[in-house]
Formats: structure tokens, C-alpha cells, sequence
């Protein structure tokens, strides 16, 4: 079975790419059979700092549904406005309705409260597209784009795993790089992974942020090992997440000083080990690079040793029926 | 005045949106009676950044249905309506809810021809509501904040429900933070804006993911206004380009300043700790052009 490695972080912005760019580096120059995964498909950018030009091959994804008035047979009832969940449905200066369809998630509902039979139809839209490239780091990424103002949808995220996980061999690694948030793409990304690795920075924010993305690992039972980057921005801080870490039996795999070196590697779209291999971030980068090579020579062991040791599960939060006010 | 609703927003994470919309928020309250809304409900980082707790707790509830079994046929239609996989049929045909996937949209509530399911609730996440104390005599801004609970993952009724309690409150100017991202997660927040102030880094990334916005922004007619922040660390030149190819305007320009990054964690915004900076002047003349825009 293929190890699979998810890079979250909760917040945007803290060096989620740099991290997945450098481990995925890492494992393959140590000889392993790496496919990175860009799973942050409505802002993907590691194609950017892997220095990816052109794709290989491109799939057409689609699958999602857009709702529309069909103006002919609309009666300008409003039913569909009252029932739509997105706030979607707009009524227009001669009284027709419309439906956004950049806000539109292309559930049932409106189209079974309309009253006409064929006034609303579902169409099947294209919203985004899965790639995949040859890097000139000798591993292949696999990523997704989706369609400015698409539904966030982890679908996606799960079709490119898919891939990934066709293209995997035995021995292979996944290293997939997540989308900012807790959300769907989020969970699409950690399901299934092995262990997550989650980057930080010592920011109340990107602290409170990393702890959500932390939570999430443990619904899925799944070990995390943070990254602390620009650790001497704020040392407090950073003596908390260590504590937090320590508490929670994460190991920080490195961290990573503030240098400014590393936004000049990015318009270079080079990854920073590659750019500036001799900075203080760059030795950084390649220490935890190099420690997740360790660990994923054993990472069963690694895994068993650093599981949570509490079962977490998620429990929805269920008002009855009988409860819910009228 | 009528009321005006600005977005800020920005496509590429930690660009500075949430900085960016706490300082034109404390810059524009001293004037104008505003509400800033924080509607990046997977991550809400604006009452971190005004050092504020948050208070006043209401939960967000969306529809779950519960399926009467007694008096289920089941035809199995809800599980064909259902658009996110929350319903399953069981061996004997028996609807299952998986409350997880379930965007509370009514589709399997509406389309059960015996009416066997009942519309139950979940809670999936919380708003609140935060009077936040700015410098001087006495004023104030009221921060409206939206967080989805750890596990959920349906974003856009959150942000719904965040916006429609910003919305219940009269102001004459509506501050809303978006999330990272160009999904509808954003779209629906930026929804009704007359501006979307759109936060970019010049680098690659930030371009990249800013030339995705502005589609965003230009798809709901909303004009674009754009802001490089951290000017200076990278190049201006690849947000030139695209804001060139869209035909947006690059309207300020706030330089990279270590003080900025310290009023961040120390949780003030620097146009009132630190008024005099690079960083606060160049928010105030974005505050001030936002105003002659009303």
C-alpha cells in the first residue's frame, strides 16, 4: 500500500506548498517513488512552485449540476426563491426568476418545490479540470483547477487521490498538499491519508487555525506532526505550539526561520531547496524533508507510535424534529 | 448614505485579507457606522486580530432529515434526490442519513411522495456577535463572526447564516472578510458587494490566484479593486500583468513592514496602534478612497 502524506494547516498563506514542495523533493532524491497531489483546487499553486509550464494530460471533470428557470414556463411564483438553501435564486425587474450560478450548489430542491412540471432543469456543468505533469524534480504531480466560483468540492479532491493512487505503486508516496480551511476539500484530503503533517506559524491565528485542522486529524485517527514556520516571528507563541505538540503527542518535525529569501524563490517558481538551497529556511526545509524520509522508510512503526491515543470520533450535533420550533 | 457592502477577498490564504479588513474597518469606523462581518467561517481570524473574544452565541442550524420508518415505502426516491450522498439505502431498502454529508438542502423532504421524513436539525457551527472598542472616546465597531464546527463540511450555509446576521443589523457600510479560495464558499460571501478589495502578494501564487478571483469578481459584476500587500518582497511587475489583461486597477500598495507583522500577533490593528507607519497611512488612503466611493 501506498503511504499517503496530507499537508494541512487550517490557515492559508503559512507555507503549506513550500512544505509539500520539499518533502516531495526529499523522497524522491532519497529514491522513493513520490507523486505529489495539489488538493487545493480552487487556488492551486504547486504546479507554480514545482515550476510546472505545461500538463501532460488533462481530464475534464464534471459530475456537478447548475439550476435554471426555464423562462418560457416560469410563472413567477417565487417557490423556488422561498426553498433555495443558497440564496441563489434572484428575482428579475420584470418578475422572472434567475439562478446565480456561481452561487448555486445544484441540489433538488428548488426544482421540486417549483410547481411546473419542467420549469426548472438541472444541467451538468464542467467545473474544473484534473492535470497531470512530468516535474523536472523527476516525480509527477497530479492537480486539479476548478471553476472560479464552483462549489467547494472535495468530489475533486477525491477523484485526484484516485489517480494518484492508480498511478502508485506499492512502495510508492503520495504527498498531497491541502487546501487552506477545515472544510470539504479539507476532509476529501485527510480521508484516507496515513499522516498529516501540519504547518504553522506562531501567530495567535495561525495557532487557533492549526488546532481546527488538528481536530480533524483526529476524527480520522490519524497521527500529525507539525511544522513551525517563521518560528522566530514570536518565540511565545512558538513555545505554545510546541507545548500543544508535546501535549498531544505530535512531533514537530522541524522549524523553519523567517528568511527572506523564500518569496524570491517563489518568483523564481522554484522550490526554496532548489533556489536557495544555502539559506537558514532552506536547511530547515531539507532537515524536515530528510525526517520524513526516516519516517517513511518504517512509517507503520511511526504511525502506531504516534496514533491518538483517544478515539475522537465526529458526532453531528442532531436537534429532533419534536425540538425544532415551528 | 445608502448602505454599502464591500468584500474583501483575494483568492491566494494569508495575503492579508483578515489584516486588511480589520484596518479599513477601524479606519472607516471613526467616521461611518459600520459592521464588519467575518465570513471566512472555516477559519475566522478577525476577532484574533482585534484582540477580541467572541460573544453573544447563536447556533447555525441546517434541515437533517429524520425518516419516519413506520411510514417509509421504501420507493427510495430520497436517496435519488439527494445531491451529496447523505442517503443510503440499506439492504431492505431502508433510507440511512450520513448527518456528515448532509447539506441540509430539504430535496429528500420535498421529493417523499408519503411524506415520511421529518425536518430534523444540526447545528453546524455558530455565529456571534462582538462589540469591539476602538481607541478614543467611546466608539466602537460590531463585529459579526461566523465559525463552522471542526468535522462539518458544508461552508456555504455557515456563511449564509453569518451573512444574514450581519444583514439584520443596520449600517451604512458592511466590512466582509472572505475566506482564501475562489469557490462558492467566496462567491456567496461576496455576494451583494459593490467592491471586492482584492488582496494580492507579488508573487507568482498571488497572481495566479488573484487572475481566478477577479473572474469571480467580474461572473457576479462586482468591480475589483486591487491591493498589493507585503509590496516590496516580490515583484509587482506579475500583478501588473494580470490586473493589465482584466482590465482592473491596482488602487494601493502597502509596503512589507515588520511592524505590521507585530500588531498581527499582537492582535491591534496598526492603523490605530501605530498610525504614523508606512503600512497605516497607505490603509488610511484606502479607507479614504472606499469613502469618496459611497
Amino acid at each position: 500500500m501506498p503511504l499517503e502524506i496530507a499537508v494541512a494547516s487550517g490557515k492559508g498563506g503559512v507555507g503549506k506548498s513550500t512544505v509539500s514542495s520539499t518533502i516531495a523533493i526529499a523522497l524522491s532524491r532519497a529514491g522513493r517513488d513520490v507523486i505529489a497531489v495539489d488538493a487545493d483546487a480552487d487556488a492551486p499553486n504547486l504546479h507554480l512552485v514545482l515550476g510546472v509550464d505545461r500538463w501532460d494530460r488533462e481530464i475534464p471533470h464534471s459530475g456537478a449540476r447548475v439550476a435554471r428557470v426555464v423562462d418560457d414556463l416560469c410563472t413567477g411564483c417565487g417557490a423556488c426563491a422561498q426553498v433555495c438553501p443558497y440564496d441563489a435564486v434572484r428575482v428579475l425587474g420584470d418578475g422572472r426568476y434567475w439562478i446565480s450560478p456561481v452561487l448555486c450548489e445544484g441540489c433538488a430542491t428548488c426544482g421540486l418545490a417549483c410547481p411546473v412540471k419542467g420549469a426548472i432543469v438541472r444541467e451538468e456543468v464542467t467545473e474544473g479540470r484534473i492535470r497531470v505533469a512530468r516535474t523536472r524534480y523527476g516525480f509527477q504531480l497530479v492537480s486539479a483547477a476548478l471553476d472560479p466560483g464552483r462549489p467547494n468540492t472535495g468530489k475533486l479532491v477525491t477523484e485526484e487521490k484516485d489517480l494518484a493512487r492508480r498511478m502508485a505503486g506499492e512502495d510508492s508516496v503520495i504527498v498531497l498538499d491541502s487546501a487552506a480551511g477545515i472544510g470539504c476539500q479539507v476532509v476529501s484530503s485527510l480521508a484516507g491519508s496515513h499522516i498529516a503533517v501540519l504547518v504553522t506559524e506562531p501567530t495567535p491565528a495561525g495557532f487557533a487555525n492549526m488546532r481546527r485542522a488538528h481536530t480533524l486529524t483526529k476524527h480520522f485517527m490519524m497521527p500529525a506532526a507539525v511544522v513551525i514556520n517563521k518560528f522566530d516571528l514570536n518565540p511565545g507563541v512558538t513555545s505554545e505550539i510546541e507545548s500543544y505538540a508535546r501535549e498531544n503527542g505530535m512531533e514537530v518535525l522541524g522549524r523553519i526561520p523567517y528568511d527572506d529569501s523564500v518569496p524570491r524563490s517563489m518568483v523564481m517558481m522554484m522550490p526554496h531547496i532548489e533556489a536557495f538551497p544555502d539559506s537558514e529556511a532552506a536547511k530547515a526545509l531539507m532537515g524536515i524533508g530528510n525526517r520524513v524520509v526516516e519516517i517513511a522508510r518504517d512509517w507503520k512503526g511511526w504511525w502506531f507510535e504516534h496514533r491518538p491515543r483517544k478515539i475522537e470520533p465526529y458526532k453531528p450535533v442532531i436537534i429532533s424534529p419534536r425540538r425544532v420550533k415551528r | 448614505m445608502c448602505a454599502m457592502m464591500i468584500a474583501v477577498t483575494g483568492g491566494k490564504g494569508g495575503t492579508g485579507k483578515s489584516t486588511i479588513a480589520v484596518n479599513l474597518a477601524a479606519a472607516l469606523a471613526e467616521d461611518e457606522d459600520l459592521l464588519l462581518a467575518d465570513l471566512d467561517v472555516e477559519g475566522p481570524s478577525d476577532h484574533v486580530l482585534l484582540g477580541t473574544p467572541l460573544t453573544d452565541e447563536e447556533p447555525i442550524n441546517i434541515m437533517l432529515p429524520i425518516v419516519r420508518y413506520q411510514a417509509c415505502t421504501r420507493c427510495g426516491i430520497c436517496a435519488q434526490v439527494c445531491d451529496t450522498g447523505a442517503i443510503i439505502t440499506s439492504g431492505d431498502g431502508l433510507p440511512v442519513i450520513i448527518p456528515r454529508l448532509c447539506s441540509g438542502c430539504r430535496s429528500c423532504y420535498l421529493a417523499c411522495p408519503v411524506n415520511a421524513i421529518e425536518e430534523g436539525m444540526r447545528t453546524i457551527g455558530y455565529t456571534y456577535r462582538t462589540k469591539v472598542p476602538l481607541d478614543g472616546d467611546g466608539r466602537s465597531l460590531r463585529l459579526v463572526t461566523g465559525m463552522l464546527r471542526e468535522g462539518e463540511e458544508h461552508t456555504p450555509p455557515a456563511v449564509i447564516a453569518t451573512r444574514r446576521r450581519a444583514f439584520s443589523e443596520r449600517a451604512d457600510i458592511y466590512v466582509v472578510d472572505t475566506a482564501a479560495g475562489t469557490s462558492n464558499t467566496v462567491s456567496t460571501a461576496m455576494d451583494g458587494a459593490k467592491l471586492a478589495i482584492t488582496v494580492t502578494e507579488p508573487t507568482p501564487l498571488g497572481a495566479s490566484d488573484l487572475d481566478m478571483i477577479l473572474e469571480v469578481a467580474d461572473r457576479m459584476g462586482v468591480e475589483p479593486w486591487i491591493v498589493i500587500n507585503r509590496h516590496g518582497i516580490g515583484s509587482d511587475g506579475l500583478i501588473e500583468d494580470v490586473a493589465r489583461r482584466r482590465g482592473s486597477r491596482i488602487v494601493s500598495r502597502i509596503p512589507y513592514s515588520r511592524e505590521m507583522v507585530d500588531m498581527y500577533i499582537r492582535g491591534r490593528p496598526i492603523v490605530l496602534a501605530r498610525p504614523d507607519s508606512e503600512p497605516s497611512v497607505a490603509l488610511r488612503e484606502l479607507a479614504a478612497l472606499i469613502r469618496g466611493s459611497a
